[in-house]
């Protein structure tokens, strides 16, 4: 678990940087990561069971369900970046024996 | 005399897959082959289907820059080998630069060398330019208004895939170069005789050979390109397979949050549903192509390596996003 968070840890540390933004990444005893900035506080938890996501993305209190670490880094750039220009794409490499 | 084709043209802007399109074509029959690419790890050679013998990868630096002499070289070796029959007899040379080559300091080295002078003669400069992408590249990227203004065809590529974009795209090739016959590509494809189309005349181009050459010219004589230091070309290379669905989310993210400075994204992709049948992925700014599956693995590395050109992009962040998403969608197959 905590390879795990720690791989997470960085990914969110490594998307800071990779959009030019000013912040800290830290894992939290509960097992949740909390992201500070100028723009606030983001905390980003496993969801509990039962629920139809695998994260909870809480940005200034408010919580959000989130489907994959893809929807959490949109979540994240989004309460951070506001305006950025997103690209929306959607790819499917399906493997040849299902397409 | 041995006709030289220089295939030229931004990052993601079709080359390779024109090329993979004209060599199957009986015209090239007799075609050797130098590829040069921008970065640690070429990909190109492994996706073109040409004979060995005839093929050359020159990697780890750009043709326009620390090659030139290299390539000078090297077509010296391919003809002396040609002449003393160890390799196949062939007629014609393609060169694929990077996408990232000024054109004009390679046409250099091919015209003034003497002893390549005396062997080849320069059959033209043929220019992909990206039907979605280029108006914008152009506008952005000062070596692809190079790379358009020396061709002595251009070739517009994707236009299957452009709309309204292409008429932009052509208004804005026709500004930089009208000499220049303009060719559609659909699907990677063209008549194969529009290589063959005329000849290079340097003094015919609209922009002089020798106006771009000379901004470039240091004291000593010597070339001075400049890349953008900004820009930086990595692989990312992982010897386990990886989940269908992590990478269909890896290329989303990508895209998303990298926009305008993913300059290209290409790859092969050993997926755990497809072990025997690599994925080619393809990707230029925010635009990505469908996966091609290939029969085979064309050779036995097996790994997965995508190679990127980005811009202020670092290379932990994609492959700390690759390794995370790819654990989580494992997690989620597990716990099922």
């Amino acid at each position: 678990m905590s390879t795990r968070q720690d791989l997470i840890c960085e990914l969110l540390s490594e998307s800071l940087l990779a959009w030019g933004l000013a912040g800290s990444v830290r894992r939290e005893p509960d097992g949740g990561i909390l992201m500070t900035s100028d723009l606030g506080r983001i905390r980003i938890e496993p969801s509990p069971l039962g629920l139809p996501f695998r994260w909870i993305v809480v940005v200034n209190d408010r919580s959000r369900g989130a489907v994959s670490l893809a929807a959490v880094l949109r979540q994240v750039r989004a309460a951070l970046d506001p305006g950025y220009p997103a690209s929306r794409v959607r790819i499917a490499p399906l493997p040849p024996l299902f397409s | 005399m041995i006709g030289v084709t220089v295939l030229t043209g931004f990052l993601g802007s079709g080359k390779t897959t024109l090329l993979r399109h004209l060599l199957r074509q009986p015209e090239f029959s007799r075609t050797a082959v130098i590829i040069n690419e921008f970065g640690e790890i070429g990909l190109d050679h492994e996706l073109v289907e040409a004979s060995t013998d005839s093929f050359i990868e020159l990697a780890n630096g750009c043709l326009c820059c620390r090659l030139r002499s290299d390539l000078a070289e090297t077509i010296a070796a391919m003809v002396d080998r040609r002449d003393r029959g160890t390799v196949p007899p062939f007629s014609r040379i393609v060169i694929e630069t990077s996408g990232l080559a000024d054109p004009a300091p390679i046409l250099q080295t091919l015209m003034v060398d003497p002893y390549l002078g005396g062997r080849l003669k320069l059959s033209g400069v043929v220019t992909t330019v990206d039907a979605v992408n280029g108006a914008s590249t152009l506008e952005r990227e000062q070596i692809s208004v190079k790379q358009a203004a020396l061709a002595d065809r251009l070739v517009v590529t994707k236009s299957d895939l452009a709309g309204p974009s292409a008429s932009v795209v052509l208004h804005r090739l026709a500004g930089l170069n009208a000499r220049a016959p303009v060719a559609l590509a659909h699907h990677g494809r063209i008549d194969p005789r529009i290589i063959d189309a005329g000849r290079f005349e340097p003094q015919a181009s609209s922009v002089h050979i020798l106006s771009w050459l000379g901004s470039d010219v240091a004291g000593d004589g010597h070339l001075h390109t400049q890349h953008d230091p900004a820009i930086q070309a990595y692989a990312i290379r992982r010897n386990q397979p990886i989940r269908a669905v992590a990478l269909t989310l890896f290329l989303e993210t990508l895209a998303e949050h990298c926009g305008t400075d993913l300059l290209r994204l290409k790859g092969i992709v050993n997926v755990l549903e497809c072990p025997d049948r690599p994925a080619v992925i393809h990707g230029v700014q925010h635009v990505f192509h469908p996966p091609e599956w290939l029969e085979r693995w064309p050779s036995d590395d097996h790994r997965t390596r995508i190679v990127l050109i980005t811009r202020h992009i670092r290379q932990r962040w994609v492959e700390v996003l690759l390794e995370a998403l790819d654990a989580e969608v494992s997690a989620v197959s597990v716990r099922r």
